[in-house]
């Protein structure tokens, strides 16, 4: 970071980043609490679980995948924990390791249908959103589960050191996700797998294993943001998650991981998720029209995203 | 599952169509079984018709209001005796009343209500529920204060009455403020994001909240509660769901306007049955009065 614009214009994530800033200026600008600690750490508390379920999603797009089913599998690992942790002699962290195995197995399930089938991701998860919606109202009566274990949340509502808990996890997924993406040979594979996929596998790489590890990361990734979800709002809820696939699609898209696959960062997904979230806190601060919210929304993604591609092309041209 | 087996049990009652039945069959049509309330509903219908000894045929319109006409001609199809309607929505689920009608099939809608007029009516309107919220608010404020607003999904029924209902004590009000009102989707996350937010930029200012579902008046209550405000803030929302009512009881939620589930189901298969069997002198309008849930 010697040269500052040479570091915009040379950096995948330029173009995110100065979308960033120019949504923090402008806010800050709008509402005086904007740019306060407290604030910061409502918004950091806010995207903590968006940003877990984007990080994994990240893998699975960089793989060349697509994982539709990320909301209803919250749904499913929310009831789930909601369930164990109801009964009060169930020791907590039992409880959570139950439902991050639920996890792993429920993205292994996707990822195994994927490779065994060569059907595309894109149908395969859509089954398994619809599948998944429906076990969660099976597994929950189609009720709210409610009085859980007291431990359990603080899990979601607690400080430490004065910032929300989520947060911690927050910052542990994203330099785990960031280390297993560009320093492990997992990474590399992932990459080279998405980048051009025939090739890999004449080259020697295990392909369809490595495609399925990328979806269980995902599902593990997937039971932690349930967990989180559930212990924030104290209770299990059979329709929670809705629409948070496309939330978290939007921010990987957004932070410059191609849809084609091939390449992403860890750094832009979690500024994608960011921008989403800094959005969402400063059209509420400064008391944007419900109907209006929506358009100005769209409106800020879409010139993100044409802004990354100037950025890009610019990248391109040097 | 209840889905599933409902079709099941249509299916045999076709197959079976021929044989004279000795029970009268309802088919109900409901808005979206993933909601509590509308559980509730669902659940005294199926008390209301083992007394009566009917069979209900209900089954999930999942908030669709295309695929309630689809359950409804149906329903027509399969010959039931009389319908419940759970409107989706006041213009896109009059369709449905129509095909009924039609049909010479009775028609109860439960509720919320539609274009169309049904043959009869079950239920308790929204705005009112709004109004007794904000009444209470008003109240407790000493008429001066500022209020924020929860609202539900744009545009659907329930969110257009309790705004209008809501903004009426407002107009009338002047003493009350409404600094803000966004919607959270009837959803208790979405709302507990953005009472934070609201938390942040009104902090002090905020006097009462009023939500337009129970919720989202939780999701609300829990924000207040983990920002150490709870005290200085007057919460009320509608519904009376199960969370809402304990919530109450242990001091966190200030009120709770409840609807009356058990009556409304009960109600609407009652007159179901009255319109049936082709009873002289059915009431056409049966309103169920909210109660005010507080400690």
């Amino acid at each position: 970071m010697k040269n500052l614009p040479t570091f915009f214009t040379k950096s995948s994530i330029g173009g995110i980043l100065i979308a960033l800033l120019f949504v923090c200026i402008l806010f800050a600008s709008l509402s005086q609490r904007f740019f306060t600690p407290a604030n910061l750490n409502v918004i950091l508390n806010q995207v903590s679980i968006n940003a877990i379920l984007a990080f994994g999603v990240t893998f699975v797009i960089i793989s060349g995948g697509i994982d539709l089913s990320l909301g209803s599998l919250v749904a499913v690992c929310g009831v789930i924990v909601a369930l164990l942790v109801q009964n009060p002699d169930m020791p907590v962290l039992l409880a959570l390791l139950a439902t991050c195995l639920v996890g792993l197995a429920l993205g292994a399930f996707n990822g195994a249908i994927i490779v065994a089938s060569k059907v595309p991701p894109f149908i395969v998860t859509l089954g398994t959103m619809t599948i998944g919606r429906g076990l969660a109202l099976i597994l929950s009566d189609g009720r709210p589960i409610s009085d859980l274990n007291e431990s359990f949340y603080v899990l979601g509502n607690g400080k430490f050191l004065g910032i929300s808990l989520p947060i911690y996890f927050l910052v542990i997924s994203f330099f785990a996700c960031q280390i297993l993406l560009s320093k492990t040979v997992f990474g590399r594979y992932v990459k080279a797998i998405g980048g051009n996929e025939m090739a890999s596998f004449v080259a020697g790489i295990r392909v369809n294993r490595i495609k399925l590890y990328v979806y269980m990361l995902c599902g593990f990734f997937v039971s932690v943001a349930a967990i989180l979800l559930t212990a924030r709002i104290n209770t299990g809820q059979p329709n929670a998650g809705l629409g948070f696939e496309l939330d978290a699609i939007a921010a990987v898209i957004i932070g410059g991981t191609s849809t084609k696959g091939g390449k992403g960062t860890i750094l832009g997904t979690f500024l994608g998720v960011l921008f989403l979230g800094v959005i969402n806190n400063g059209l509420d601060l400064v008391n944007v029209s419900a109907y209006w919210q929506q358009i100005i929304m769209g409106g800020i993604i879409i010139l993100a995203v044409v802004m990354d591609g100037f950025y890009q092309r610019m990248n391109n041209k040097n | 599952m209840k889905f599933i087996y409902m079709c099941f049990l249509g299916l045999c009652f076709l197959s079976c169509a021929e044989k004279k039945k000795d029970h009268l069959v309802i088919g109900v049509s409901m808005l979206s079984m993933q909601n509590e309330f509308i559980q509730q509903v669902a659940d005294a219908m199926e008390v209301a018709a083992k007394k009566e000894n009917v069979e209900l045929i209900i089954v999930d319109a999942e908030r669709s209001s295309l695929k309630q006409i689809e359950q409804v001609e149906s329903f027509v199809n399969q010959q039931v005796d009389a319908i419940i309607l759970n409107p989706c929505e006041y213009e896109a689920s009059s369709p449905a009343i129509e095909k009924a009608k039609a049909a010479g099939i009775p028609i109860v809608n439960v509720n919320s209500s539609t274009k169309a007029e049904p043959d009869a009516m079950v239920g308790s309107d929204d705005a009112t529920s709004a109004k007794m919220a904000m009444e209470l608010i008003n109240k407790k404020l000493n008429g001066r204060g500022n209020v924020l607003m929860i609202q539900g999904y744009m545009g659907q029924a329930a969110q257009i009455d309790r705004e209008r209902g809501a903004k009426e004590v407002l107009a009338a009000n002047k003493g009350l403020t409404l600094i803000a009102s966004q919607t959270g989707e009837w959803d208790r996350a979405k709302s507990m994001n953005l009472m934070e937010n609201w938390i942040q930029s009104y902090g002090t200012k905020i006097n009462a909240v009023f939500a337009q579902n129970d919720e989202m008046g939780l999701g609300a209550v829990q924000a207040l509660l983990d920002a150490g405000k709870k005290n200085q803030v007057y919460v009320v929302s509608i519904d009376g769901i199960k969370d809402a009512k304990k919530s109450v009881v242990e001091g966190k939620l200030d009120v709770t306007i409840v609807q009356n589930a058990t009556k409304q189901g009960e109600g609407a298969v009652l007159t179901a049955l009255k319109l049936a069997k082709k009873e002289a002198g059915v009431a056409r309008k049966i309103v169920v009065p909210f109660e005010i849930f507080n400690k």
